[in-house]
Protein backbone atom coordinates (compact mmCIF):
# COMPACT_ATOMS: atom_id res chain seq x y z
CA UNK A 1 0.00 0.00 0.00
CA UNK A 2 1.63 3.50 -0.94
CA UNK A 3 1.19 7.05 0.37
CA UNK A 4 -1.93 7.16 -2.04
CA UNK A 5 -3.91 4.81 -0.03
CA UNK A 6 -2.96 7.23 3.55
CA UNK A 7 -4.16 10.13 1.34
CA UNK A 8 -7.36 8.67 0.60
CA UNK A 9 -8.43 7.48 3.72
CA UNK A 10 -6.86 10.48 5.47
CA UNK A 11 -9.77 12.37 3.30
CA UNK A 12 -12.56 9.57 3.26
CA UNK A 13 -12.09 10.46 7.25
CA UNK A 14 -11.77 13.91 7.26
CA UNK A 15 -14.70 14.08 4.52
CA UNK A 16 -17.03 11.73 6.74
CA UNK A 17 -15.98 13.79 9.96
CA UNK A 18 -17.38 17.36 8.30
CA UNK A 19 -20.20 15.47 7.29
CA UNK A 20 -21.35 14.04 10.88
CA UNK A 21 -20.61 17.53 12.32
CA UNK A 22 -23.03 19.13 9.85
CA UNK A 23 -25.84 16.72 10.42
CA UNK A 24 -25.68 16.29 13.74
CA UNK A 25 -25.67 20.79 13.95
CA UNK A 26 -28.03 20.64 11.39
CA UNK A 27 -30.37 17.70 13.55
CA UNK A 28 -29.66 20.14 16.77
CA UNK A 29 -30.67 23.17 15.14
CA UNK A 30 -34.19 20.88 13.75
CA UNK A 31 -34.48 20.19 17.70
CA UNK A 32 -33.89 23.55 18.60
CA UNK A 33 -36.81 24.46 16.71
CA UNK A 34 -39.18 21.91 17.65
CA UNK A 35 -38.45 22.88 21.24
CA UNK A 36 -38.95 26.97 19.48
CA UNK A 37 -41.83 26.25 17.82
CA UNK A 38 -44.07 26.10 20.93
CA UNK A 39 -44.81 29.94 21.56
CA UNK A 40 -47.53 29.14 23.96
CA UNK A 41 -44.53 28.12 26.68
CA UNK A 42 -42.11 30.85 25.68
CA UNK A 43 -44.50 33.77 25.58
CA UNK A 44 -46.52 32.42 28.59
CA UNK A 45 -43.04 32.31 30.43
CA UNK A 46 -41.53 35.56 28.91
CA UNK A 47 -44.61 37.49 30.38
CA UNK A 48 -44.21 35.20 33.86
CA UNK A 49 -47.86 33.90 33.20
CA UNK A 50 -47.39 30.14 32.96
CA UNK A 51 -49.84 28.27 35.41
CA UNK A 52 -49.20 28.52 39.22
CA UNK A 53 -48.78 24.70 39.42
CA UNK A 54 -46.57 24.52 36.30
CA UNK A 55 -43.51 22.13 36.38
CA UNK A 56 -40.86 21.71 33.90
CA UNK A 57 -40.79 17.58 35.00
CA UNK A 58 -44.28 17.38 34.23
CA UNK A 59 -45.04 14.07 32.21
CA UNK A 60 -46.06 15.66 29.11
CA UNK A 61 -43.79 18.32 28.67
CA UNK A 62 -41.13 15.26 28.42
CA UNK A 63 -43.11 14.06 25.91
CA UNK A 64 -42.44 17.10 23.96
CA UNK A 65 -45.98 17.97 24.09
CA UNK A 66 -46.84 21.45 23.66
CA UNK A 67 -49.55 23.57 25.86
CA UNK A 68 -51.67 23.25 22.95
CA UNK A 69 -51.52 19.70 23.08
CA UNK A 70 -54.80 19.97 25.83
CA UNK A 71 -56.10 23.79 25.27
CA UNK A 72 -56.00 23.73 21.75
CA UNK A 73 -54.40 26.71 19.99
CA UNK A 74 -52.05 27.52 17.15
CA UNK A 75 -48.31 26.95 18.88
CA UNK A 76 -46.94 28.09 15.83
CA UNK A 77 -47.86 31.60 15.81
CA UNK A 78 -46.52 34.60 18.42
CA UNK A 79 -49.80 36.05 17.63
CA UNK A 80 -51.49 35.94 20.60
CA UNK A 81 -54.99 36.63 18.60
CA UNK A 82 -54.09 33.52 15.82
CA UNK A 83 -52.28 31.41 18.64
CA UNK A 84 -55.43 31.29 21.09
CA UNK A 85 -57.84 31.73 18.43
CA UNK A 86 -61.00 29.32 18.50
CA UNK A 87 -60.80 29.11 14.86
CA UNK A 88 -57.70 27.17 15.90
CA UNK A 89 -59.51 25.10 18.26
CA UNK A 90 -58.16 26.95 21.32
CA UNK A 91 -60.36 25.98 24.27
CA UNK A 92 -58.06 27.73 27.37
CA UNK A 93 -58.86 26.58 30.62
CA UNK A 94 -61.94 23.77 30.71
CA UNK A 95 -64.74 23.95 32.75
CA UNK A 96 -64.59 21.60 36.03
CA UNK A 97 -66.98 19.80 34.73
CA UNK A 98 -64.95 19.02 31.61
CA UNK A 99 -61.83 17.93 32.95
CA UNK A 100 -62.35 14.37 32.31
CA UNK A 101 -63.46 14.05 28.67
CA UNK A 102 -60.61 17.12 28.63
CA UNK A 103 -58.12 14.75 29.40
CA UNK A 104 -60.36 11.86 28.32
CA UNK A 105 -59.19 12.88 24.60
CA UNK A 106 -56.06 11.23 24.83
CA UNK A 107 -56.38 8.97 27.51
CA UNK A 108 -59.23 7.11 26.57
CA UNK A 109 -58.17 7.12 23.17
CA UNK A 110 -55.71 3.88 22.56
CA UNK A 111 -54.12 4.69 19.74
CA UNK A 112 -53.09 8.05 21.10
CA UNK A 113 -51.83 6.30 24.25
CA UNK A 114 -50.02 3.21 22.38
CA UNK A 115 -47.79 6.01 20.82
CA UNK A 116 -46.40 6.93 24.65
CA UNK A 117 -47.29 3.95 27.37
CA UNK A 118 -48.63 1.48 25.35
CA UNK A 119 -49.74 -0.42 28.71
CA UNK A 120 -51.74 2.14 30.09
CA UNK A 121 -55.56 1.46 30.85
CA UNK A 122 -57.26 3.77 28.98
CA UNK A 123 -60.42 3.29 30.80
CA UNK A 124 -59.80 5.49 33.48
CA UNK A 125 -62.34 8.01 32.48
CA UNK A 126 -64.91 5.41 31.99
CA UNK A 127 -64.40 4.23 35.02
CA UNK A 128 -64.03 7.85 36.83
CA UNK A 129 -67.85 8.28 36.28
CA UNK A 130 -68.90 5.09 38.30
CA UNK A 131 -66.98 6.33 41.00
CA UNK A 132 -68.71 8.84 43.30
CA UNK A 133 -66.61 11.36 42.18
CA UNK A 134 -67.32 10.84 38.99
CA UNK A 135 -71.28 10.64 39.40
CA UNK A 136 -71.28 13.78 41.55
CA UNK A 137 -69.74 15.13 38.76
CA UNK A 138 -71.85 14.48 36.34
CA UNK A 139 -74.88 15.50 38.99
CA UNK A 140 -73.66 19.04 38.54
CA UNK A 141 -71.58 18.59 41.92
CA UNK A 142 -68.43 20.90 40.97
CA UNK A 143 -67.14 20.72 44.38
CA UNK A 144 -65.77 16.94 43.98
CA UNK A 145 -62.64 15.51 42.95
CA UNK A 146 -61.59 15.34 39.13
CA UNK A 147 -58.31 14.62 37.03
CA UNK A 148 -56.49 17.42 38.29
CA UNK A 149 -57.12 17.39 41.93
CA UNK A 150 -54.94 14.18 42.36
CA UNK A 151 -53.17 14.33 39.38
CA UNK A 152 -52.64 18.46 39.69
CA UNK A 153 -52.86 19.79 36.10
CA UNK A 154 -49.67 21.13 35.28
CA UNK A 155 -47.29 19.18 37.45
CA UNK A 156 -47.80 15.43 36.61
CA UNK A 157 -45.50 12.81 37.09
CA UNK A 158 -45.67 9.17 36.38
CA UNK A 159 -47.30 7.10 39.54
CA UNK A 160 -44.02 5.34 40.21
CA UNK A 161 -42.55 8.66 40.45
CA UNK A 162 -41.80 9.69 44.05
CA UNK A 163 -42.45 13.54 43.55
CA UNK A 164 -45.56 12.47 42.26
CA UNK A 165 -49.02 13.32 44.19
CA UNK A 166 -50.56 9.87 43.26
CA UNK A 167 -46.92 8.00 44.24
CA UNK A 168 -48.19 5.46 47.08
CA UNK A 169 -46.20 6.97 49.70
CA UNK A 170 -47.98 10.66 48.49
CA UNK A 171 -51.89 9.18 48.06
CA UNK A 172 -53.21 9.13 51.88
CA UNK A 173 -51.87 13.21 51.57
CA UNK A 174 -52.75 13.73 48.03
CA UNK A 175 -56.53 12.03 49.10
CA UNK A 176 -56.29 14.21 52.13
CA UNK A 177 -56.27 17.30 50.60
CA UNK A 178 -60.32 17.30 50.46
CA UNK A 179 -61.32 14.46 52.53
CA UNK A 180 -59.33 16.04 55.43
CA UNK A 181 -60.91 19.54 54.82
CA UNK A 182 -63.83 20.00 57.18
CA UNK A 183 -65.67 22.73 55.20
CA UNK A 184 -65.81 20.99 51.97
CA UNK A 185 -66.81 17.43 53.37
CA UNK A 186 -69.73 18.43 55.79
CA UNK A 187 -71.65 19.06 52.70
CA UNK A 188 -70.97 14.89 52.50
CA UNK A 189 -71.65 14.10 56.10
CA UNK A 190 -68.23 12.60 55.54
CA UNK A 191 -66.02 12.57 58.51
CA UNK A 192 -62.41 14.32 58.48
CA UNK A 193 -60.23 11.90 60.85
CA UNK A 194 -59.31 9.15 57.75
CA UNK A 195 -55.82 10.15 57.75
CA UNK A 196 -55.62 10.52 61.67
CA UNK A 197 -56.91 6.61 61.88
CA UNK A 198 -55.18 5.53 58.66
CA UNK A 199 -51.60 6.97 60.07
CA UNK A 200 -52.25 5.25 63.77
CA UNK A 201 -53.17 1.75 61.69
CA UNK A 202 -50.96 -1.27 61.07
CA UNK A 203 -51.14 -0.09 57.39
CA UNK A 204 -50.49 3.91 57.62
CA UNK A 205 -47.64 3.13 60.08
CA UNK A 206 -45.97 0.21 57.67
CA UNK A 207 -46.35 3.23 54.35
CA UNK A 208 -45.89 6.09 55.74
CA UNK A 209 -43.64 5.32 59.03
CA UNK A 210 -41.41 2.35 57.42
CA UNK A 211 -41.73 3.38 53.60
CA UNK A 212 -43.20 0.10 53.02
CA UNK A 213 -44.93 0.93 48.99
CA UNK A 214 -46.54 -2.62 49.42
CA UNK A 215 -48.78 -1.59 52.93
CA UNK A 216 -52.03 -0.67 51.20
CA UNK A 217 -53.32 2.82 51.04
CA UNK A 218 -56.50 4.79 50.38
CA UNK A 219 -56.85 3.36 46.34
CA UNK A 220 -55.74 0.01 47.22
CA UNK A 221 -59.26 -0.54 49.21
CA UNK A 222 -61.59 1.82 47.38
CA UNK A 223 -60.23 1.79 44.01
CA UNK A 224 -58.83 5.04 42.71
CA UNK A 225 -60.06 5.85 39.43
CA UNK A 226 -63.38 4.53 40.76
CA UNK A 227 -63.10 5.48 43.95
CA UNK A 228 -65.98 4.02 45.57
CA UNK A 229 -66.73 3.12 49.75
CA UNK A 230 -66.88 -0.65 49.68
CA UNK A 231 -70.17 -1.76 49.99
CA UNK A 232 -70.84 -4.68 52.51
CA UNK A 233 -70.56 -7.01 50.15
CA UNK A 234 -67.46 -6.35 49.08
CA UNK A 235 -65.09 -5.12 52.55
CA UNK A 236 -64.16 -8.70 52.98
CA UNK A 237 -63.37 -9.02 49.60
CA UNK A 238 -61.30 -5.97 49.78
CA UNK A 239 -59.30 -7.09 52.73
CA UNK A 240 -59.33 -10.61 51.21
CA UNK A 241 -56.97 -9.36 47.88
CA UNK A 242 -54.27 -8.98 50.53
CA UNK A 243 -55.85 -11.37 53.46
CA UNK A 244 -56.61 -14.74 50.96
CA UNK A 245 -57.08 -16.79 54.33
CA UNK A 246 -58.61 -15.30 56.61
CA UNK A 247 -61.02 -14.41 53.82
CA UNK A 248 -61.58 -18.12 52.84
CA UNK A 249 -61.93 -18.68 56.59
CA UNK A 250 -64.59 -16.58 57.17
CA UNK A 251 -66.52 -16.89 54.14
CA UNK A 252 -66.99 -21.09 54.54
CA UNK A 253 -68.52 -20.02 58.49
CA UNK A 254 -72.08 -19.37 59.44
CA UNK A 255 -70.96 -16.68 60.83
CA UNK A 256 -70.62 -15.07 57.58
CA UNK A 257 -73.88 -15.66 56.55
CA UNK A 258 -75.09 -14.64 60.25
CA UNK A 259 -73.43 -11.38 59.28
CA UNK A 260 -75.04 -10.42 55.87
CA UNK A 261 -78.65 -11.02 57.81
CA UNK A 262 -77.59 -8.63 60.23
CA UNK A 263 -76.03 -5.85 57.93
CA UNK A 264 -72.52 -6.24 59.63
CA UNK A 265 -69.34 -4.95 57.82
CA UNK A 266 -67.73 -8.20 57.26
CA UNK A 267 -63.82 -7.91 58.69
CA UNK A 268 -64.62 -4.17 59.68
CA UNK A 269 -66.95 -5.15 62.55
CA UNK A 270 -64.24 -6.60 64.08
CA UNK A 271 -60.75 -4.75 62.85
CA UNK A 272 -62.54 -1.21 61.86
CA UNK A 273 -61.29 0.11 58.79
CA UNK A 274 -58.99 3.15 58.63
CA UNK A 275 -57.67 2.53 61.86
CA UNK A 276 -57.35 -0.93 61.53
CA UNK A 277 -54.65 -2.40 63.87
CA UNK A 278 -52.16 -5.27 64.50
CA UNK A 279 -54.17 -7.72 65.72
CA UNK A 280 -53.62 -9.31 69.07
CA UNK A 281 -55.00 -12.03 71.06
CA UNK A 282 -57.23 -9.98 73.41
CA UNK A 283 -59.47 -9.40 70.85
CA UNK A 284 -60.70 -13.23 71.17
CA UNK A 285 -62.20 -14.92 74.21
CA UNK A 286 -64.35 -13.39 76.74
CA UNK A 287 -62.08 -10.16 78.35
CA UNK A 288 -62.35 -6.72 78.15
CA UNK A 289 -60.81 -6.21 74.74
CA UNK A 290 -63.25 -9.05 73.72
CA UNK A 291 -64.69 -8.55 69.62
CA UNK A 292 -67.06 -12.07 70.10
CA UNK A 293 -68.74 -10.23 73.52
CA UNK A 294 -69.67 -8.12 71.46
CA UNK A 295 -72.57 -10.61 70.23
CA UNK A 296 -71.92 -13.25 72.54
CA UNK A 297 -73.10 -13.81 75.97
CA UNK A 298 -72.01 -16.23 78.99
CA UNK A 299 -73.40 -19.58 78.05
CA UNK A 300 -73.98 -19.37 74.41
CA UNK A 301 -71.86 -21.06 72.58
CA UNK A 302 -70.05 -18.63 70.60
CA UNK A 303 -69.18 -17.27 74.28
CA UNK A 304 -67.94 -20.72 74.99
CA UNK A 305 -65.70 -21.75 71.39
CA UNK A 306 -63.75 -18.13 71.77
CA UNK A 307 -63.21 -18.53 75.49
CA UNK A 308 -61.49 -21.61 74.13
CA UNK A 309 -59.58 -20.24 71.51
CA UNK A 310 -58.09 -18.04 73.72
CA UNK A 311 -56.90 -20.43 76.00
CA UNK A 312 -55.79 -22.46 73.64
CA UNK A 313 -53.98 -19.64 71.54
CA UNK A 314 -52.20 -18.40 75.23
CA UNK A 315 -51.20 -21.37 75.91
CA UNK A 316 -49.00 -21.70 72.82
CA UNK A 317 -48.04 -17.87 73.10
CA UNK A 318 -47.49 -18.56 76.54
CA UNK A 319 -44.60 -21.92 75.18
CA UNK A 320 -43.38 -19.98 72.41
CA UNK A 321 -42.03 -17.22 74.48
CA UNK A 322 -40.50 -19.22 77.32
CA UNK A 323 -39.10 -21.02 74.25
CA UNK A 324 -37.46 -17.94 73.11
CA UNK A 325 -36.64 -16.57 75.78
CA UNK A 326 -34.11 -19.61 75.96
CA UNK A 327 -33.31 -19.12 72.57
CA UNK A 328 -31.73 -15.40 73.13
CA UNK A 329 -30.06 -16.56 76.12
CA UNK A 330 -28.32 -19.60 74.11
CA UNK A 331 -27.24 -16.68 71.92
CA UNK A 332 -26.12 -14.89 74.50
CA UNK A 333 -23.81 -17.19 75.43
CA UNK A 334 -22.43 -17.80 72.02
CA UNK A 335 -23.97 -21.32 71.93
CA UNK A 336 -24.92 -23.14 69.01
CA UNK A 337 -28.52 -21.99 68.18
CA UNK A 338 -29.13 -23.34 64.50
CA UNK A 339 -31.47 -26.53 64.73
CA UNK A 340 -33.38 -24.14 67.70
CA UNK A 341 -33.52 -21.07 65.34
CA UNK A 342 -35.94 -23.68 63.08
CA UNK A 343 -37.85 -25.09 65.81
CA UNK A 344 -38.75 -21.97 67.21
CA UNK A 345 -39.54 -20.55 63.34
CA UNK A 346 -42.09 -23.37 62.90
CA UNK A 347 -43.52 -23.12 66.34
CA UNK A 348 -43.91 -19.39 65.33
CA UNK A 349 -45.56 -20.35 61.87
CA UNK A 350 -48.20 -22.51 63.86
CA UNK A 351 -48.90 -19.81 66.51
CA UNK A 352 -49.37 -17.49 62.83
CA UNK A 353 -51.81 -20.13 61.36
CA UNK A 354 -53.96 -20.62 64.83
CA UNK A 355 -54.52 -16.80 64.70
CA UNK A 356 -55.46 -16.82 61.09
CA UNK A 357 -57.41 -20.43 61.85
CA UNK A 358 -59.36 -17.93 64.41
CA UNK A 359 -61.74 -16.89 61.15
CA UNK A 360 -63.10 -20.50 60.97
CA UNK A 361 -64.58 -20.42 64.36
CA UNK A 362 -63.50 -23.90 65.35
CA UNK A 363 -62.01 -24.14 68.24
CA UNK A 364 -60.91 -27.81 67.38
CA UNK A 365 -59.21 -26.53 63.98
CA UNK A 366 -57.15 -23.98 66.17
CA UNK A 367 -56.52 -26.67 68.68
CA UNK A 368 -54.89 -28.85 66.46
CA UNK A 369 -52.90 -26.11 64.95
CA UNK A 370 -51.75 -25.26 68.33
CA UNK A 371 -50.85 -28.49 69.55
CA UNK A 372 -48.72 -28.54 66.88
CA UNK A 373 -47.11 -25.18 67.65
CA UNK A 374 -46.72 -26.71 71.23
CA UNK A 375 -44.51 -29.25 70.20
CA UNK A 376 -42.56 -27.24 68.36
CA UNK A 377 -41.87 -24.93 71.00
CA UNK A 378 -40.99 -27.93 73.74
CA UNK A 379 -38.72 -29.07 71.38
CA UNK A 380 -37.05 -25.64 71.10
CA UNK A 381 -36.96 -25.23 74.76
CA UNK A 382 -35.20 -28.89 75.40
CA UNK A 383 -32.89 -28.20 72.73
CA UNK A 384 -32.31 -24.57 74.11
CA UNK A 385 -31.97 -25.81 77.28
CA UNK A 386 -29.42 -28.70 76.27
CA UNK A 387 -27.05 -25.86 74.88
CA UNK A 388 -27.74 -23.70 78.40
CA UNK A 389 -26.65 -27.15 80.31
CA UNK A 390 -23.68 -27.43 78.27
CA UNK A 391 -22.77 -23.63 78.75
CA UNK A 392 -22.82 -23.98 82.37
CA UNK A 393 -20.81 -27.37 82.37
CA UNK A 394 -17.87 -25.73 79.84
CA UNK A 395 -17.82 -22.56 82.69
CA UNK A 396 -17.45 -25.48 85.47
CA UNK A 397 -14.88 -27.57 83.71
CA UNK A 398 -13.40 -24.59 83.26
CA UNK A 399 -13.21 -23.96 86.71
CA UNK A 400 -12.13 -26.96 87.68
CA UNK A 401 -9.02 -27.09 85.59
CA UNK A 402 -8.20 -23.90 86.24
CA UNK A 403 -7.96 -25.20 90.09
CA UNK A 404 -6.41 -28.60 89.21
CA UNK A 405 -3.35 -26.56 87.85
CA UNK A 406 -3.20 -23.87 90.45
CA UNK A 407 -3.25 -27.00 92.76
CA UNK A 408 -0.76 -28.85 90.59
CA UNK A 409 2.10 -25.75 90.56
CA UNK A 410 1.90 -24.66 94.71
CA UNK A 411 2.10 -28.54 94.98
CA UNK A 412 5.52 -28.72 92.45
CA UNK A 413 6.30 -25.80 94.10
CA UNK A 414 6.86 -27.35 97.73
CA UNK A 415 7.85 -30.53 96.48
CA UNK A 416 10.98 -28.61 94.86
CA UNK A 417 11.05 -27.08 98.11
CA UNK A 418 11.08 -30.50 100.30
CA UNK A 419 13.55 -31.90 97.62
CA UNK A 420 16.07 -29.07 98.26
CA UNK A 421 15.83 -28.92 101.76
CA UNK A 422 16.42 -32.74 101.92
CA UNK A 423 19.50 -32.45 99.34
CA UNK A 424 20.97 -29.74 101.75
CA UNK B 1 -3.93 -43.01 109.89
CA UNK B 2 -1.66 -40.04 110.25
CA UNK B 3 -0.93 -38.33 106.96
CA UNK B 4 2.16 -36.69 107.32
CA UNK B 5 3.83 -33.29 105.00
CA UNK B 6 5.33 -35.68 102.41
CA UNK B 7 2.54 -37.75 101.54
CA UNK B 8 -0.08 -34.84 101.13
CA UNK B 9 1.95 -32.73 99.35
CA UNK B 10 2.75 -36.06 97.16
CA UNK B 11 -1.47 -36.65 97.08
CA UNK B 12 -1.72 -33.39 95.65
CA UNK B 13 0.82 -33.19 93.43
CA UNK B 14 -0.78 -36.41 91.76
CA UNK B 15 -4.56 -34.59 92.17
CA UNK B 16 -3.15 -31.10 90.26
CA UNK B 17 -1.05 -33.49 87.63
CA UNK B 18 -3.92 -35.39 86.64
CA UNK B 19 -6.22 -32.72 86.65
CA UNK B 20 -4.01 -30.97 85.20
CA UNK B 21 -3.53 -33.97 82.22
CA UNK B 22 -7.11 -34.20 82.16
CA UNK B 23 -7.91 -30.69 81.73
CA UNK B 24 -5.22 -30.26 78.07
CA UNK B 25 -6.52 -33.56 76.63
CA UNK B 26 -10.36 -33.31 77.24
CA UNK B 27 -10.43 -30.31 75.21
CA UNK B 28 -8.12 -32.36 72.23
CA UNK B 29 -10.29 -35.58 71.84
CA UNK B 30 -13.62 -32.71 72.07
CA UNK B 31 -12.08 -31.27 68.46
CA UNK B 32 -11.24 -34.60 67.60
CA UNK B 33 -14.39 -35.80 68.09
CA UNK B 34 -16.57 -32.62 66.90
CA UNK B 35 -20.82 -32.09 68.38
CA UNK B 36 -23.17 -32.57 65.37
CA UNK B 37 -23.11 -28.78 64.52
CA UNK B 38 -23.84 -26.93 61.92
CA UNK B 39 -21.61 -24.03 60.84
CA UNK B 40 -23.09 -20.63 61.70
CA UNK B 41 -21.59 -19.29 58.31
CA UNK B 42 -22.50 -20.88 55.30
CA UNK B 43 -22.13 -20.50 51.20
CA UNK B 44 -22.72 -23.40 49.79
CA UNK B 45 -25.17 -26.83 50.99
CA UNK B 46 -24.98 -29.87 49.40
CA UNK B 47 -28.66 -30.95 48.48
CA UNK B 48 -28.55 -34.62 47.94
CA UNK B 49 -28.00 -35.99 44.49
CA UNK B 50 -29.67 -34.88 41.47
CA UNK B 51 -30.35 -38.49 40.44
CA UNK B 52 -32.47 -39.09 43.94
CA UNK B 53 -34.81 -35.98 43.67
CA UNK B 54 -37.93 -36.53 41.55
CA UNK B 55 -39.13 -34.34 39.11
CA UNK B 56 -41.65 -31.21 40.11
CA UNK B 57 -41.09 -31.88 43.55
CA UNK B 58 -39.77 -29.91 46.55
CA UNK B 59 -37.47 -30.03 49.41
CA UNK B 60 -36.57 -27.32 52.49
CA UNK B 61 -32.90 -27.09 52.87
CA UNK B 62 -31.00 -25.84 56.09
CA UNK B 63 -28.42 -23.17 54.77
CA UNK B 64 -27.05 -22.02 57.42
CA UNK B 65 -29.55 -20.09 59.53
CA UNK B 66 -31.63 -20.17 57.05
CA UNK B 67 -34.28 -22.22 55.10
CA UNK B 68 -33.86 -22.82 51.46
CA UNK B 69 -36.54 -24.28 49.29
CA UNK B 70 -35.13 -26.56 46.54
CA UNK B 71 -37.02 -26.93 43.82
CA UNK B 72 -37.01 -29.89 40.80
CA UNK B 73 -39.11 -28.40 37.99
CA UNK B 74 -41.44 -30.77 35.84
CA UNK B 75 -38.67 -30.18 33.26
CA UNK B 76 -36.22 -30.79 34.96
CA UNK B 77 -34.73 -27.61 35.87
CA UNK B 78 -33.77 -26.62 39.50
CA UNK B 79 -34.96 -23.43 41.51
CA UNK B 80 -33.62 -22.28 44.59
CA UNK B 81 -35.21 -19.76 46.97
CA UNK B 82 -35.21 -18.43 50.49
CA UNK B 83 -38.02 -20.36 52.29
CA UNK B 84 -38.63 -18.01 54.07
CA UNK B 85 -42.23 -15.83 53.06
CA UNK B 86 -41.36 -12.25 53.08
CA UNK B 87 -44.61 -10.81 54.69
CA UNK B 88 -43.93 -12.94 58.31
CA UNK B 89 -41.45 -15.49 57.93
CA UNK B 90 -43.59 -18.26 57.70
CA UNK B 91 -42.03 -21.50 55.91
CA UNK B 92 -43.11 -21.57 52.03
CA UNK B 93 -44.02 -24.97 50.18
CA UNK B 94 -44.12 -25.92 46.86
CA UNK B 95 -47.62 -26.92 45.17
CA UNK B 96 -47.15 -29.19 42.42
CA UNK B 97 -50.55 -28.95 41.13
CA UNK B 98 -50.43 -25.19 40.63
CA UNK B 99 -46.87 -24.98 40.43
CA UNK B 100 -45.97 -22.09 42.33
CA UNK B 101 -44.69 -21.25 45.68
CA UNK B 102 -47.16 -21.27 48.50
CA UNK B 103 -46.87 -19.91 51.88
CA UNK B 104 -49.81 -21.45 53.77
CA UNK B 105 -49.68 -18.68 56.81
CA UNK B 106 -51.81 -16.10 55.03
CA UNK B 107 -52.38 -17.66 51.16
CA UNK B 108 -49.31 -15.73 49.68
CA UNK B 109 -48.02 -16.73 46.39
CA UNK B 110 -44.84 -16.61 44.71
CA UNK B 111 -43.99 -17.60 40.78
CA UNK B 112 -41.07 -20.08 40.37
CA UNK B 113 -39.08 -17.20 40.17
CA UNK B 114 -39.75 -16.15 43.48
CA UNK B 115 -41.91 -13.11 42.43
CA UNK B 116 -44.89 -12.43 45.04
CA UNK B 117 -47.80 -12.35 42.82
CA UNK B 118 -50.73 -12.61 45.35
CA UNK B 119 -51.34 -11.81 49.00
CA UNK B 120 -49.77 -9.91 51.43
CA UNK B 121 -46.01 -11.11 50.48
CA UNK B 122 -44.56 -7.11 49.84
CA UNK B 123 -41.09 -8.43 48.32
CA UNK B 124 -39.75 -11.80 46.07
CA UNK B 125 -38.01 -14.55 47.65
CA UNK B 126 -34.06 -14.51 47.63
CA UNK B 127 -32.87 -16.38 45.18
CA UNK B 128 -29.89 -18.79 45.07
CA UNK B 129 -27.52 -20.45 42.56
CA UNK B 130 -27.74 -24.51 41.82
CA UNK B 131 -24.92 -26.15 40.58
CA UNK B 132 -25.03 -29.69 39.66
CA UNK B 133 -21.50 -31.17 40.30
CA UNK B 134 -21.03 -34.34 39.43
CA UNK B 135 -24.39 -35.51 40.15
CA UNK B 136 -24.76 -33.93 43.35
CA UNK B 137 -26.89 -30.23 43.72
CA UNK B 138 -24.63 -27.77 45.24
CA UNK B 139 -26.69 -24.94 46.31
CA UNK B 140 -25.11 -21.46 46.73
CA UNK B 141 -25.35 -17.98 47.67
CA UNK B 142 -25.61 -15.44 44.93
CA UNK B 143 -23.68 -12.64 44.98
Amino acid sequence: MGKRFYYFLLCTLTVSFLFGFAFSEKENKKADQNQKVDQCFTCHKEIDNLPKDFSENDIHRHANLSCSSCHGGDPNSDDQDVAMSPSKGFVGVPKRKDIPKFCGKCHSNINIMRVYQPRIATDQVEQYYTSVHGKKLLAGDENVAECSSCHTAHSILPAKDPRSSVYALNVPNTCNKCHGNSSLMKNYNIPVNQLEEYSKSVHGIALLKNKDISAPACNDCHGNHGATPPGLKSISHVCGTCHVSNMEFFNATRMAKAFEEQDFHGCEQCHGNHGVQKPNDEMIGVGKESKCTDCHSEGDKGYNVSKNIYSSLTKLKKEYDTANAKYLEVRQKGMNDVEIGFQLQDAKQALIQSRTLIHTFDSVKVGAKVKEGIEFSNKASMLAQKEIDDYSTRRNGFAIATLAFLVFVIALYFKIKDKEKKAS
Amino acid sequence: MKLDRRKFLNMLLGFGGIGGILSVFYPVFSFLIPPKTTEPKVNSVKAGMSAEFPANSSKIIKFGRKPVILIKTEDNQYKALSASCTHLDCIVQYKNDTKQIWCACHNGIYDLNGRNISGPPPRPLEEYEVKIVKDEIVITKVG
